[in-house]
């Protein structure tokens, strides 16, 4: 009671010291901190430490936020399924679907701006990839990539509008242009460039910049395929786990409004 | 505010005061274990000492993105989420309309073996894929350089000149312009055609009217997000394609609608490299 008491105590003398043109533009504001707010008024860049704003530059140089995990663009909102695991530094923008059991492990970018990405049950997309979908595809198939169940994508791959079908592994820093199809249990190894609109066959090895066949997969490796993919779920899941729901960064956002002199 | 108000103000007040007491009970119980989730503290543009970079108030920077040092970027240019463009040892300069793609590096070099000083400079619409590396290089007007590329020191991309997909590109090579270099260490694979060469200047247009949406939807406030979060419940039922088979117009809230630009009109194949 004491404390709640104190707080409101300063508050108030923080409302009646600020009461002009600064409390005017700081009461109508979304964004405390953006430096557009301060060059509007001068007298809040004064209050506001130089810190965050130098210069009354029209660009915000740090966003109290951070990125914000997922981008919605007009109405397409990225849809995350409860039990997927998405990075916290991943950024999701755009008609992007992650189904349920799947894992989106930290520093990818999945940007469905132009057409739609979907990665599929229990598939895991690793560190650092990059999945984007062009407008259009040189097989005429739809331009979307679409990830379909138990597929592994290694760290550091690029996907740009193309399709793997179940059960497939992808190897790290492999790039998979526009229009190019993975067919059913087929692995590429590591830094495999697969060209725009080629086709990997089912039960196939390939590898290389352009990729090559290699050879044909044996019926054991095949059974490991969901095996690994199986694998990495449980590994999301522990890293799920240690997310809250909600994170209680709000209230060091308060408690810096507070420092501020900002009212919440 | 009543009297009424004020009192479960108050009374919230006690509950929330609570309820961070639990949350430091908790967090105490988990010991040494427990992470205190901080503010971010990511930089989207940074100085090095003196060296502050300038960019043009209609570029897009996504704020994931890093811009160290001595940079320099153009209008309607867009550097998109997770890039990082590290001028501290010398200096970056993007020119106008040039798209910078995401998970990308952009760094320098201080001086070569030979003591040559090593900018990189980025010429007008260019495109620069998906996690390229560029590495105190020289990228000219309308050039290309493909996803997951890398491109070593002094390497200089002449206009209209394109690097393909994952090719890495060793020191000192220069792509003449209108040729497609590929492969690890990269070699002359083709002549690009003109429909490519159109292509480029194109996919820089249609890349800057991307970055504009973008720009526009990270740039918005708590409320703004909130409010558009609320339309875009209000407005989910209503299915495109079930209305259609409905025969029921709707009207969709102007502010969920992009603008048409970001689509090109007619769609041309996508550059084969």
């Amino acid at each position: 009671m004491a404390t709640s008491l104190a707080a409101r105590l300063t508050r108030k003398t923080l409302k009646s010291a600020t009461i002009g043109p600064l409390t005017q533009s700081i009461f109508g504001l979304t964004r405390p901190f953006s430096t557009a707010v301060a060059t509007d008024s001068s007298s809040s860049s004064s209050k506001i430490p130089a810190t965050i704003t130098r210069d009354n530059d029209e660009r915000l140089k740090w966003d109290y936020r951070g990125q914000r995990q997922v981008i919605p663009l007009g109405q397409w909102l990225p849809t995350i399924a409860v039990d997927a695991y998405v990075a916290p530094n991943v950024v999701l923008a755009g008609q992007v679907t992650v189904c349920d059991g799947s894992s989106v492990w930290s520093g990818s970018v999945l940007r469905g701006d132009l057409n739609k990405i979907t990665v599929g049950f229990c598939s895991n997309v690793q560190e650092r990839c990059v999945l984007h979908a062009a407008w259009s595809s040189p097989t005429g198939l739809p331009a979307e990539t679409l990830i379909e169940r138990f597929v592994t994508i290694g760290a550091y791959s690029l996907l740009r509008s193309c399709t793997i079908e179940p059960e497939c592994i992808i190897g790290q820093h492999s790039i998979l242009m526009e229009g190019s199809l993975v067919e059913t249990h087929s692995i590429l190894e590591a830094g495999s460039v697969l060209p725009p609109g080629r086709r990997i066959p089912s039960g196939e090895l390939w590898a290389g910049n352009p990729a090559r066949y290699v050879r044909a997969l044996t019926h054991e490796e095949i059974l490991e395929i969901p095996k690994l993919a199986v694998a990495i779920n449980d590994l999301s899941k522990t890293h799920f786990s240690e997310f809250l729901p909600y994170s209680t960064v709000y209230l060091e956002v308060e408690k810096l409004k507070k420092t501020f002199g900002i009212p919440i | 505010m009543g009297t009424l108000g004020k009192a479960i103000y108050t009374v919230g007040f006690w509950i929330r005061e609570t309820g961070q007491a639990m949350d430091r009970l908790g967090s105490r119980l988990q010991g040494n274990y427990y992470f205190h989730e901080q503010l971010s503290r990511h930089r989207t543009l940074m100085n090095m000492f003196d060296k502050a970079p300038s960019v043009s108030k209609d570029a897009f920077v996504a704020p994931s993105a890093s811009i160290i040092g001595d940079v320099q970027i153009g209008r309607a240019s867009s550097i998109w989420y997770g890039c990082v463009l590290r001028g501290d040892v010398n200096h970056i300069s993007v020119g106008s309309g040039t798209n910078i793609q995401d998970n990308s590096l952009i760094h320098v070099a201080k001086t070569n073996l030979k003591g040559k000083v090593l900018p990189t400079v980025i010429g007008d619409n260019v495109t620069v894929g998906h996690s390229a590396v560029l590495h105190g290089c020289t990228v000219e007007d309308e050039s290309f350089v493909g996803m997951g590329a890398t491109l070593l020191d002094g390497v200089v991309v002449e206009k209209h000149g394109m690097v393909a997909a994952g090719a890495l590109v060793r020191q000192d090579t220069r792509i003449p312009s209108g040729e497609v270099w590929g492969g690890n260490p990269a070699k002359f694979l083709r002549k690009l055609t003109e429909e490519e060469i159109a292509f480029i200047s194109k996919s820089a247009t249609n890349y800057s009217n991307l970055a504009q949406v973008h720009a526009a939807e990270n740039a918005k406030g708590f409320e703004e997000i909130e409010f558009e979060k609320a339309l875009r419940k209000k407005h989910a039922h209503k299915d495109e394609e079930y209305d259609s088979m409905l025969g029921v117009v709707r009207e969709v809230p102007p502010e969920l609608i992009l603008p048409d630009n970001i689509l090109p009109g007619d769609r041309t194949p996508k550059v084969a490299a």
